[in-house]
């Protein structure tokens, strides 16, 4: 090794030289793109501890002179008929997001366990018709399935929420979860199975408790896409009681259009439970979400 | 892979021919039990619709939903749609939205986890920021850069004044020639973190002893780059790509919340023209007839997803 150090040091230095200009470049661009990120974020935030007035300011205000938390006593108060609102927008997203996770789990782990472990006549035409779902937009299926909502009378309640929402999240979950059942060795099921368990059993007793981290992964993104939905939201509810939080903050901030400090207050508010759970569990998530892409 | 692969293997082989399909699907009904609820939910919800979505592409049908009175017309929708101005202006709009901001996102997405595929002290930190604004609802996005971008107090204005580059604040989103453009922006915010995430878990794969055999044979970081790290990129480059394209085609809410598709059309995609025709001026028939063109458009872009992730599973099975 000394040998070969020695006879091609010299190119060896100017290579390192390059290579730290190809670093500093990486370390540049780094700061382009956290500024770029971020930059919006932290605008939204100052924007959110202004008053009306300062921020409706030319020249504007780069950090307020009286920051002040009245945008979000505003929207917490129940006292008040924004607070009123919003708290009811927030409560009604919390609850269709946690009933559409909760059920996409339990369908899609069944489902996506048969597509890794068995192999039936049709199996792969199942599965890419699956897939095939999150190809299509909304927008299409949008007439229809308002009219369907309105024969089974669900038009203007969560379940038609709930519903819609399984149609796009079930086909991710299945995928995500496929990819974790992918790798979890079969014979550790042919083991138990030798012991004496049934299938079933052994499905619950060694494959559920293994694949823990992709149906974390799967709720989480179940939940976030319930969580930011927004066109049939806004399609198939009328109804001001009945809202979830996007939809919500639209039809609330047209009334009142130059409340800008309200609605960054409303936007943050809004992003902070995804962003902690994402931040929290992103481990998880990340892991499952480019399981199936990256093999080669 | 010699060893056997569990009993889904095994069945493969033993399947037998053509004659005894049915008996196979007998055999096997046990195994549907368990895809059963997922599929059905998918019919209900999915093949009804695109069921009814082409029977009303051939009607003329009443405002109002009403539909019962509709009239058969035949393709009269679809002539009426290719011929029209709208459609290629839109169809324009479209594909520039799509490619600009697939284009840009995933450069930018597989720039960042090149820039960050060597450790340093906070880049889970780092990472974790970057990610963020791809977390958040895309209606709170919409809303903060119409605020960004206010063209009586946004600060990218105020900037631009302060540095005397502009006289006074230029109008972004109200501008026919400048909105496409700043909602590409936005949207490129929100969607640069999942190519980035994507390629990050694409880099872990490249092997690090070819890289410094590259090295040693004295290539420099460029040619590392070009013939050793991107050839093993091919395939999760391919499928990032496929899902921010069709991501981008199906986009709603950015353009639809930050300026519905305006100022005169010039800020209208595809998706937000059919859903205007259909929920604004209630003229279901052509909006079915333009989700069938998109349908048709997005089999083709479909088709080519699902050939490039079934060359992953084949290079995997052969492995």
């Amino acid at each position: 090794m000394s040998a070969i150090a020695e006879t091609v040091s010299r190119g060896q230095t100017r290579r390192r030289m390059r290579v730290d200009g190809w670093r500093w470049a990486g370390r540049i661009f780094l700061v382009f793109m956290l500024l770029y990120t971020a930059l919006p974020m932290i605008w939204m935030l100052i924007t959110s501890i202004k008053s009306g007035f300062a921020a409706t300011q030319f020249p504007p205000q780069w950090w307020p002179d009286e920051p002040t938390l009245a945008s979000y006593r505003k929207l917490l108060d129940p006292q008040n008929s924004v607070g009123q609102d919003f708290l009811r927008f927030f409560w009604n997203s919390l609850f269709v997001s946690t009933v559409t996770t909760i059920l996409s789990v339990i369908v899609a782990v069944p489902a996506a366990y048969a597509f890794s472990r068995f192999s039936f006549p049709g199996r792969n035409f199942l599965f890419f018709a699956v897939l095939l779902r999150n190809m299509f937009p909304a927008v299409i299926f949008l007439v229809p399935l308002f009219i369907l909502m309105r024969a089974i009378g669900l038009v203007n309640t969560h379940g038609s929420l709930i519903l819609t929402y399984l149609t796009f999240g079930l086909p991710l979950a299945i995928w995500l979860l496929k990819g974790f059942y992918d790798n979890i060795p079969v014979q550790l099921e042919q083991a138990a199975r030798i012991d004496g368990a049934t299938r079933f059993q052994a499905f619950i007793l060694i494959v559920m408790p293994l694949s823990t981290p992709g149906i974390i992964a799967t709720a989480i993104y179940s939940f976030i896409g319930a969580w930011n939905e927004y066109i049939y939201a806004y399609t198939f509810l009328s109804k001001n009681e009945q809202l979830t939080l996007p939809v919500g903050i639209q039809r609330f901030f047209s009334e009142n259009t130059t409340d800008f400090p309200g609605l960054m207050a409303a936007s943050f508010m809004m992003s902070v439970p995804v962003v902690v759970l994402f931040l929290v569990l992103q481990r998880y998530f990340v892991r499952a979400l480019t399981e199936g892409a990256v093999k080669h | 892979m010699t060893i056997v692969t569990g009993k889904a293997e095994a069945r493969r082989k033993l399947q037998p021919g053509r004659s005894g399909a049915l008996r196979d699907i007998w055999e096997h009904r046990a195994d549907y039990a368990y895809v059963l609820p997922a599929i059905a939910v998918m019919l209900i919800v999915i093949a009804y619709p695109i069921y009814y979505t082409i029977e009303l592409s051939f009607y003329k049908t009443p405002p109002g939903l009403q539909l019962r009175d509709k009239t058969f017309i035949g393709f009269d929708n679809y002539t009426a749609i290719l011929t029209s101005e709208v459609f290629w202006k839109v169809t324009w709009n479209t594909l520039i939205w799509t490619f600009g901001s697939t284009f840009i996102s995933f450069v930018l997405g597989f720039a960042t986890a090149l820039a960050l595929h060597r450790d340093f002290i906070g880049r889970g930190v780092l990472r974790a920021i970057l990610i963020i604004p791809w977390v958040i609802s895309a209606v709170a996005a919409s809303y903060i850069w119409k605020w960004i971008y206010h063209s009586d107090f946004g600060i990218i204005g105020a900037v631009l004044v302060g540095l005397g580059l502009a006289d006074r604040p230029p109008n972004f989103i109200d501008n026919v020639s400048t909105v496409l453009p700043s909602l590409i922006v936005v949207n490129i915010w929100r969607e640069f973190p999942f190519a980035m995430i994507m390629m990050m878990a694409g880099l872990q794969t490249v092997p690090e002893q070819l890289l410094l055999a590259a090295k040693v044979d004295g290539a420099n970081a460029w040619q590392r780059f070009w013939h050793v790290t991107f050839p093993h990129l091919r395939n999760v480059s391919v499928v990032t790509i496929l899902l921010l394209a069709v991501a981008n085609f199906n986009s709603f809410i950015i353009p639809w919340i930050m300026t519905g598709g305006g100022p005169s059309n010039a800020s209208h995609i595809w998706i937000t023209h059919i859903y205007e025709l259909a929920f604004g001026r209630q003229r279901w028939g052509v909006a079915s007839a333009y989700s069938v063109l998109l349908f048709i458009i997005l089999m083709t872009l479909g088709y080519f997803y699902v050939r490039a992730l079934s060359g992953n599973e084949r290079k995997e099975g052969g492995a």
